[in-house]
């Protein structure tokens, strides 16, 4: 609820501030007074008509503003997180995050939405070889998660991971010559689409079998553990998964042995072509956490601080040792399961939606309305980053291929 | 020096690799239960009290402490793993042929997995989903490293070179050759003790051994159809019949190396295996011998193997089910007559 000057000068004299009583980033409550302004009468007190975060002072000490003027913005956080396990979701002090932490998580997210979105006219075009499962829509659940994570923390993901990668830290030009099938590629060409991954950079490769991922990244915690590192692993994979065997194993023995396991569940509904109702008679996965005694959260996985700030708390209590975090992200795939799918089995109306629900634009209007980015800014993102998808993609066009030698290596250790 | 059954030499493995490593660990099921069995075949039998924190007793879960023990690979620990009954590497088969196996390949080398996996094999009266031999699902595994250990020596060697390998290596047993005591004795079990050396030692991975020299046949075999051959060699040999014995040791990859230096002697071969003919890893050592010593053949590869059947309960039809001594005396007169 922004704050508006009210009609306070019986003359019509224009008012002055004199006093803010909140700084920057503090909370208010409905009917808290948040600045002093002097009439020609009187002083009086301006006061918020709803509870928010303080995010910015527009008229500073000594100005002059009239009835109307908008005075500060005021951003009301309503958290869409309704966690499990009767941890209470008081209301949050949001937090104040830098321009460059919000901008960087808009660069991301439209890094992997021009990434995918080039990837697949390549493919259409028929240059770029072999299948490809891509994320769009799915942006911020990536890119709130990861940049949750610290550098050593390490990710699992499945067949549809170009976007966790990229979250993660792969450059575009390791994953396009990948795709490509180029010896510089991230798995010098081995791996492909639904292989992604750089062990360097804290991403094995993709588990492009459902659910296959989950035990591995339960033992990757293992060894953490064993290890007494800090370290934390994500393991992404979708609601598809939820019903394979794997899962409930896996998610057995991480609670069972309090592993530094993030289980991260990207529910977008469909598990290939299949609706999540379909397929299991309860649909909120993160219910499922409390039958092996750990806690899950449901997440709006479109808004990116809310997905950054669940895998923050979340990262936190699996580094204390305290077990693992099931979060679910309800996001929605605005692309085909694969290739060339054009998704006749979701309904038109539930597409209409979820595209008006885009985590991109979302959060663009959410940087634009609280005065953190202008619209200059974000193009200037933008135009940076195609720039940049742009040249990779010339590069990899004409990447090297792997020589007739490299068929045969990398099958054992010698 | 000591006597020692396969059971026990394992157990000393495991633990003298844990010593040495602090890495290795063992994840299964039952394995470390105080006052319980160390397992189906109590090869880890008391090694909870040596290592609390590194005898990991699971849930029946083989796929997803299979995929645990690949994860944990991949970070840096050595794990051993093993199955009950080779029967449940199915459930586990996900993990070993698309992840383990794989992973260094698709990520271009830059991932390894040294993952030990050990599983018991053979008929011994349980019925069809607790009695078969499947070194043959997971020989040709690209990726894969697979062994069958046929006497304590072996075993012990074996086991400390897999754990130091950084490929996966999955090892077969047999039921019928742990010597397992007390309450876990297999009627029916063989003697496959060993005199075992008090130093450290290995036994490579990837070769064979001659078990029995000779000149007129060549027998390959492992796990137990590798004691009854000895034992047909034995018969032969009382008819001037001299047979020479191959325990193959490694199924993947196959020693063509000792394989070719005895056919070049014999110019015969009988290939022996516990498990149906068709589809054997029998089939793949027949058809690379023929692709490599087919000068020296005098004739072409003979298979001794069990019939295309699930196996049976019934002791009369198991027992027809297991080839037997008296069929390998029999295959090596036809061979020779």
């Amino acid at each position: 609820m922004n704050l508006i000057m009210p009609d306070l000068s019986t003359t019509g004299s224009p008012i002055k501030v004199i006093r803010w009583l909140v700084e920057v980033g503090e909370f208010v409550e409905r009917g808290q007074a948040v600045l002093e302004v002097e009439t020609d009468k009187a002083a009086m007190e301006v006061e918020a008509l709803g509870p928010g975060t303080l995010l910015r002072q527009l008229v500073p000490v000594g100005t002059e503003a009239s009835a109307g003027d908008l005075l500060a913005i005021i951003e009301e956080r309503v958290s869409l997180a309704r966690p499990i396990l009767g941890h209470a979701e008081q209301n949050e002090e949001s937090a104040i995050y830098s321009r460059d932490f919000l901008l960087g998580l808009y660069e991301r997210m439209w890094l992997i939405r021009q990434f995918e979105d080039r990837v697949k006219a390549l493919f259409l075009e028929g240059i770029m070889p072999g299948t490809i499962h891509q994320c769009q829509g799915q942006e911020a659940a990536a890119v709130g998660v990861c940049a949750a994570l610290g550098s050593n923390d390490f990710i699992t993901s499945t067949f549809r991971g170009h976007g966790h990668a990229l979250a993660k830290g792969l450059t575009v030009q390791e994953m396009l010559d990948e795709l490509f099938g180029a010896v510089t590629g991230c798995c010098k060409g081995k791996g492909g689409s639904m292989h992604m991954g750089n062990l360097a950079k804290g991403m094995i490769p993709g588990i492009a079998i459902v659910a296959g991922g989950i035990p591995v990244a339960t033992g990757m915690a293992l060894a953490f553990k064993l290890r007494k590192t800090k370290q934390l692993v994500a393991c992404f994979f979708g609601d598809g998964a939820v019903a394979e065997g794997a899962f409930h194993e896996a998610l057995n023995m991480a609670a069972l042995w309090s592993l530094p396991v993030l289980f991260v569940c990207e529910n977008n509904l469909y598990g290939a072509s299949t609706r999540i109702d379909q397929v299991m008679r309860n649909t909120r996965v993160s219910d499922r956490a409390v039958s092996y005694g750990f806690r899950g959260q449901t997440v709006d996985g479109n808004d990116v601080l809310a997905v950054y700030e669940a895998a923050t708390r979340a990262a936190e209590e699996c580094r204390a040792g305290a077990g693992p975090v099931l979060l679910e992200l309800e996001t929605y795939r605005q692309t085909g399961h694969s290739r060339r799918d054009p998704c006749h089995y979701q309904p038109k109306e539930e597409r209409a939606f979820w595209s008006g629900n885009d985590p991109i634009t979302r959060f663009a209007q959410a940087l634009l309305i609280g005065g953190n980015a202008g619209l200059d800014d974000l193009d200037r993102i933008q135009r940076k980053v195609d720039d940049e998808v742009e040249r990779a993609v010339e590069q990899a066009k004409t990447a090297p291929l792997p020589a007739p030698a490299d068929l045969l290596s990398d099958v054992y250790a010698s | 020096m000591k006597r020692q059954a396969i059971a026990e030499a394992l157990r000393d493995a495991i633990a003298e690799e844990m010593e040495r490593d602090e890495t290795v660990f063992c994840i299964g099921e039952d394995i470390a239960v105080p006052g319980g069995w160390g397992g189906a075949f109590t090869v880890t039998l008391g090694l909870e009290k040596k290592f609390p924190d590194r005898m990991i007793n699971t849930p029946i879960a083989e796929l997803g402490f299979f995929g645990i023990a690949v994860g944990a690979a991949m970070m840096g620990m050595r794990p051993i793993a093993d199955v009950q009954y080779g029967d449940f590497l199915f459930l586990a088969s996900d993990q070993i042929i698309n992840n383990a196996a794989k992973m260094r390949y698709m990520s271009g080398g830059s991932c390894q997995v040294p993952l030990v996996m050990r599983a018991p094999v053979g008929a011994t009266g349980r019925g069809s989903q607790h009695a078969q031999n499947l070194e043959r699902y997971f020989t040709g595994v690209p990726g894969l490293k697979v062994v069958a250990v046929s006497n304590a020596y072996d075993a012990k060697g074996i086991l400390k070179s897999a754990v130091r390998d950084n490929d996966p290596v999955l090892i077969f047993e047999h039921k019928l050759l742990y010597g397992s005591k007390g309450a876990r004795t297999e009627s029916g079990a063989i003697d496959a003790t060993s005199e075992i050396p008090d130093h450290d030692y290995l036994v490579p991975l990837g070769r064979a051994a001659v078990r029995r020299t000779g000149s007129k046949v060549t027998i390959l075999s492992w796990l137990l159809m590798l004691h009854f051959s000895l034992d047909a060699a034995q018969r032969l040999a009382g008819e001037g019949l001299d047979v020479e014995v191959i325990d193959l040791r490694s199924l993947a990859p196959i020693d063509f190396e000792a394989i070719g230096e005895s056919i070049r002697k014999t110019g015969r071969v009988i290939v022996v295996e516990e498990g149906p003919k068709t589809g054997g890893v029998s089939a793949e050592i027949a058809a690379g011998i023929h692709e490599r010593f087919s000068d020296y053949l005098k004739a072409p590869v003979t298979r001794v193997a069990s019939p295309d059947i699930p196996v049976p309960f019934s002791p009369i039809l198991e027992n027809a089910y297991r080839p037997s001594v008296a069929q390998i005396v029999q295959a090596v007169r036809s061979l020779l007559s």
